[in-house]
């Protein structure tokens, strides 16, 4: 490519895209590695958890021959293996049916419940960075501070709890567990899913509100800001056109986290909203020692963390020139 | 001599429940619920062989029918089958229904209930109840309605064992259970597993006038807490397994009920008899003293539960003996036996899991007290998940947790006989084996009872199993649900509410 | 640093870490001495009712099986900061002694260190605690060891961007061209500046790991009984939380005041006007 000053602006990202997808790539296999390695070493299989307590050994055996239980792990792996390289996770080897489609019905739901939940608090966490840091040591600050503050410190099932004990049970405002009727109204669907954002959102709101508070806060105590302050810039151009850009790299990286955790953390509150996710998916994987499926889950698990740090790393970049270099 | 003859025969269906028909009011038709259970996973079935959990069961008996059915007192009544005869107890002729349609509209023949009955041998097809079913010598069409069934040796409990939800009655040559074809109360709307089951109303159900509800939803949630705070918010209308210590919220809501049911539902310690320690008949009878009945019974369970005697016949159960005086937690006489056994001072591990029902907690209390008499045993927790598998029987220290089964004979054959692969105990007794088969091949109800009788007493006396109570079930449902009866067997009417139960106004 | 530097360091906190070094040095205390001044063995079964209110005898009532609340406390309090602290300091360890190694490490080591921890954040962290559980057993220190793996590659990934910036600054550079071996520079020359905020991470990663082991007790996965951390006394009188039973509020309040109280401490700190 010839160097027209476009291409120097996009060069940086193309490169770190093209080189991050291969990364990508081998992280990938390495996942599915531990996850086999690991899954190999827990006790059971899938043979013996379908048939529970009662099964005898021969039926434990016409089955495991059945699931191809019997081959090496090593032979069932690169088979899997071969299966992922051309598109095809396989069987479920207790639901009887191909593992992308189980994977279809819910990874829709854990899209669902992670979009919202960033929608919801996004936008809440900015608000309660930027106000923190610009009244930095004020009254707001101090309030926002123990409030978020309160919000990590207790454990997210207990939170879970309560909301449903207060919002649920005490004042039957909002369903206790999340249930989406088939064609809902909007009205309907924001109600079904109030709780788990909720939940959800008070650790997202509390994390990264405090994470862009941090970013902000390093940002304004360097020099620049203080020239700009000089030359009279006002408050509101200063954060939103100076300090805000400078920042992006560090916000956006805390976001790429928060967005991963929605994805599988969200294990707890699709326990307790009784939520069929993929964070429960998986375990319920684990438990079956369904093999196919677990992987299938662990891949979109890692896939959405790499995908989120790869699109925080371009934007770093692009927001930023000083990176652009380096 | 009482004969089997025509024991179950000529009773007309839907009898069973008349009496309490005429206290709670008359059924109103329409309406929809939604029930929570406690398992759903990838694994949930619509084939009525491989179910294995209470969400299965209550799927099956939705969708299916079998041939038989249970009452509150642990009988059976005629389902599928008008009557069910032998005399010998050892072939069997199966009359069934005219009239009765699958809900593809096929007509229920001699050969869907052959096809039924014998598939479950066939390993191929996974079925849970295979090792009952080995007793099925062969089963063969005798006209479009009578099915002779001949078994391997007698058993007098065949009506009652049929009426296990795996044994409902499939069609002919069915092997995909993608979807469901059953003779049961509701038909199959939609099924996501591990999600939910939505089954509407069978307008040619057999039995006239039933169902009432339009429409059942089945979902799941696992933890207990969520469940009742479902219920308690009217998110579902009913649940299943209400843990002891929920139950004074859900009595303190205005809308909510809870319905007990008695069973013989146990979670016991076992001791493996083929281990030096817990194989000494001392250290058992010691262990056995140090199970804290009363405790358990009040803190663990809230009252819910009946005191045990260490062997697994409850009262509910017909061949019950209660002459067996009560084993109390005493732990001087527990030193005692610990000390005379010699090994007071070895350090045993107990294997709990949250799996078995409360064990966690038993083991605890279990770990307290020894340690006050000076045994040191150390409580393991591991996770539900592979406890089965893994720890349950292979180590000298366990729980287990074991549903109440149908018949006297089931409990033991399924748990005590000598060569049993679930005998938790591993507790070899050649004397009971041959009693039990003595029992099946007797037809004196009075010589089986005193049979049973004394097999009680040998489980109780030497048995390497502790039982400290039975424990009842409950279960919590909105007042404006009508209809429930308990059934021991299960929760929800031993999984049958389905067709049972109506929505009040 | 010395005894004197650090209370003077307290002294100048301001209020809020004045609050949180009070609450942290609370519970420190309670994990030390809390067993032997717990009224009653935690395990034994000291009062009748269930759910009891305070009183007298029992200043925090008694749990779901009739043990006394505030012994159980006392004794759960030394596994959640204790346990919560071991597994922390491995974390640390492992993942800022790898991020120098991949900071002043060939480029290779680097990208092979990173793809690896990226290996392992990418597995949800409860689901993966989940598998271990599962496949090894959780005794105390399997469980802690399991805690602390998990928080590696956080830790690894902070420390890593700090090391590597500080890396390329002049100062390395020349002590680079000074000849002086990798590790003088990991430890003398980056180790240093990176403390402060490394000290923030670290104590926010403990708050995340006394909620992570009180989010598998809620899992079924936490410590052995009779031994219970504060997470898994709230998980076990959840049934309790309708009537309001101080035994779960109790623990409850419990970690939110650890948690909070060690946010406090770093944020002032980390925050204070003192360069």
């Amino acid at each position: 490519m010839s160097g027209a000053s476009p291409v120097s602006r996009w060069s940086g990202p193309a490169q770190l895209v093209a080189k991050r997808t291969g990364l990508a790539l081998v992280t990938l296999v390495l996942v599915s590695a531990v996850i086999f390695t690991i899954s190999g070493l827990l006790p059971g299989d899938a043979a013996q958890e379908l048939l529970g307590q009662g099964a005898t050994p021969e039926q434990i055996a016409a089955l495991r021959h059945e699931m191809g239980l019997d081959r090496p792990a090593v032979v069932r792996y690169f088979e899997w293996l071969r299966g992922i390289a051309i598109g095809d996770p396989g069987q479920s080897l207790v639901a009887n049916k191909p593992v992308a489609d189980i994977i279809s019905e819910r990874l829709p739901n854990t899209l669902i419940l992670a979009g919202l939940t960033t929608l919801f608090s996004v936008p809440i966490a900015f608000l309660v960075g930027i106000s923190s840091a610009v009244t930095r040591g004020k009254a707001t600050d101090r309030a926002l501070n123990i409030m978020t503050l309160a919000m990590v410190a207790l454990p997210e099932f207990l939170v879970a709890t309560i909301a449903v004990l207060v919002f649920s049970v005490k004042l039957l405002w909002l369903p206790s567990i999340t249930i989406v009727p088939q064609d809902p109204t909007l009205w309907e669907f924001l109600r079904a899913y109030a709780m788990p954002v909720m939940v959800l959102g008070v650790g997202v709101i509390a994390q990264l509100g405090r994470m862009i508070r941090a970013a902000i806060i390093a940002e304004l105590d360097r020099p620049y800001v203080e020239m700009a302050r000089l030359k009279g810039v006002s408050q509101r151009r200063l954060i939103f056109r100076h300090v805000l850009p400078n920042a992006v790299g560090p916000i956006v990286n805390a976001m790429a986290l928060s967005l991963s955790y929605l994805f599988g953390g969200a294990i707890i509150v699709e326990t307790i909203f009784s939520y069929p996710g993929l964070a429960s998916l998986m375990v319920n994987a684990v438990t079956s020692r369904d093999m196919p499926l677990l992987q299938a889950c662990a891949m979109i698990f890692c896939a959405t963390y790499l995908l989120l740090v790869l699109i925080a790393d371009t934007v770093a970049i692009l927001a930023n020139p000083r990176l652009r270099q380096g | 001599m009482l004969s089997r003859r025509g024991l179950i025969g000529g009773m007309a269906a839907g009898a069973m429940l008349a009496p309490a028909d005429r206290l709670i009011g008359k059924p109103r038709m329409g309406g929809r619920i939604r029930v929570a259970g406690i398992v759903a996973s990838t694994a949930d079935t619509l084939d009525p062989a491989k179910g294995g959990n209470s969400s299965d069961y209550m799927r099956t008996f939705l969708l299916y029918s079998g041939l038989t059915q249970y009452d509150g007192a642990l009988r059976a009544q005629p389902g599928l089958a008008e009557a069910i005869e032998s005399d010998d107890n050892i072939v069997w002729t199966i009359r069934l229904r005219r009239g009765v349609h699958f809900h593809n509209g096929k007509a229920l023949t001699a050969d869907d209930v052959v096809y039924s009955l014998l598939r479950h041998k066939d390993p191929a097809v996974g079925s849970k109840v295979k090792a009952v079913a080995e007793q099925f010598a062969g089963a063969r069409r005798v006209g479009t309605l009578e099915v002779e069934l001949r078994l391997t040796g007698p058993n007098p409990d065949i009506p009652i064992i049929l009426a296990q939800p795996q044994f409902a009655i499939v069609e002919n040559g069915r092997r995909d259970f993608s979807v469901a074809n059953g003779t049961g109360p509701f038909i199959l709307k939609s099924f996501a597993p591990g999600i939910r089951t939505i089954v509407q109303r069978n307008p040619n159900y057999w039995k006239p006038g039933k169902p009432y509800l339009d429409e059942i939803e089945l979902i799941a949630i696992p933890d207990e807490l969520s469940r009742v705070n479902a219920l308690l918010s009217g998110d579902v209308q009913m649940v299943i397994a209400v843990s002891p210590g929920s139950v004074k919220r859900v009595k303190a809501s205005s809308s909510h009920l809870i319905m007990e049911t008695k069973s013989g539902l146990y979670t016991d310690l076992v001791m493996r008899q083929d281990h030096p320690v817990t194989g000494n008949p001392d250290f058992v009878l010691g262990m056995k003293h140090l199970l804290d009945r009363d405790l358990i019974k009040r803190a663990l369970f809230r009252g819910y539960a009946t005191i045990a005697n260490d062997q697994p016949i409850s009262p509910l159960d017909p061949y019950y003996n209660p002459g067996i005086p009560q084993r109390a937690f005493d732990p001087e006489k527990a030193k005692f036996y610990l000390k005379r056994s010699g090994l007071l001072s070895t350090r045993l591990p107990v294997y709990v899991s949250p799996a078995a029902n409360l064990s966690v907690d038993m083991g605890s209390i279990l770990q307290e007290h020894a340690a006050q008499i000076g045994l040191k045993l150390a409580v393991n927790r591991v996770p539900s998940d592979g406890y089965w598998s893994t720890h349950w029987m292979k180590h000298p220290l366990t729980f287990g947790n074991i549903n109440q089964r149908p018949t006297t004979d089931l409990m033991f054959s399924l748990f005590f006989q000598s060569k049993a692969t679930e005998n938790e105990a591993g507790w070899k007794n050649p004397k009971f084996d041959r009693m039990l088969i003595e029992a099946r091949q007797t037809r004196d109800e009075a010589v089986r009872k005193a049979i049973y009788g004394e097999m009680q007493w040998m489980i109780h006396r030497t048995g390497g199993i502790g039982i400290p109570v039975f424990i009842s079930l409950l279960d919590g449902y909105d007042r404006r649900v009508r209809g429930l009866q308990p059934v021991p067997l299960g929760g929800l009417m031993g999984y049958t509410f389905g067709e049972h139960v109506w929505l009040d106004a | 640093m010395n005894v004197g530097s650090i209370i003077r360091g307290a002294r100048r906190l301001p209020l809020s870490g004045k609050i949180g070094l009070a609450l942290v040095i609370f519970w420190i205390v309670v994990a030390i001495v809390g067993p032997f001044i717990a009224p009653y063995p935690p395990g034994s079964f000291a009062n009748e009712e269930v759910f009891a209110g305070s009183s007298s005898e029992f200043w925090l009532g008694s749990d779901f099986l009739g043990r006394d609340v505030l012994s159980r406390l006392l004794s759960g309090a030394r596994f959640t900061v204790g346990l919560s602290a071991i597994a922390v300091t491995i974390a640390a360890c492992l993942g800022t002694g790898l991020a120098l190694t991949a900071a002043v490490g060939p480029r290779w080591g680097d990208e092979l260190l990173s793809r690896s921890m990226d290996t392992l954040i990418s597995i949800p962290s409860k689901i993966f605690a989940l598998v271990l559980v599962a496949a090894f057993g959780s005794s105390i220190v399997l469980l802690t060891l399991i805690i602390a793996i998990t928080y590696v590659p956080g830790n690894f990934r902070i420390a890593r961007s700090l090391a590597v910036g500080l890396a390329r600054l002049d100062y390395v550079e020349v002590a680079r061209a000074r000849g002086e071996g990798r590790l003088h520079l990991a430890l003398v020359e980056v180790l240093p500046n990176m403390i402060k905020p490394l000290f923030a991470d670290i104590g926010l990663r403990f708050v995340f790991i006394v909620l992570l082991l009180s989010g598998l007790s809620f899992l079924g996965l936490g410590l052995q009984p009779p031994d219970a951390d504060l997470g898994s006394l709230v998980r076990e009188n959840t049934s309790g939380l309708a009537e309001g039973a101080l035994a779960i509020i109790a623990p409850a309040v419990a970690i939110a005041s650890l948690t909070v109280g060690v946010n406090l401490l770093i944020d002032a700190a980390t925050q204070g006007k003192a360069h």
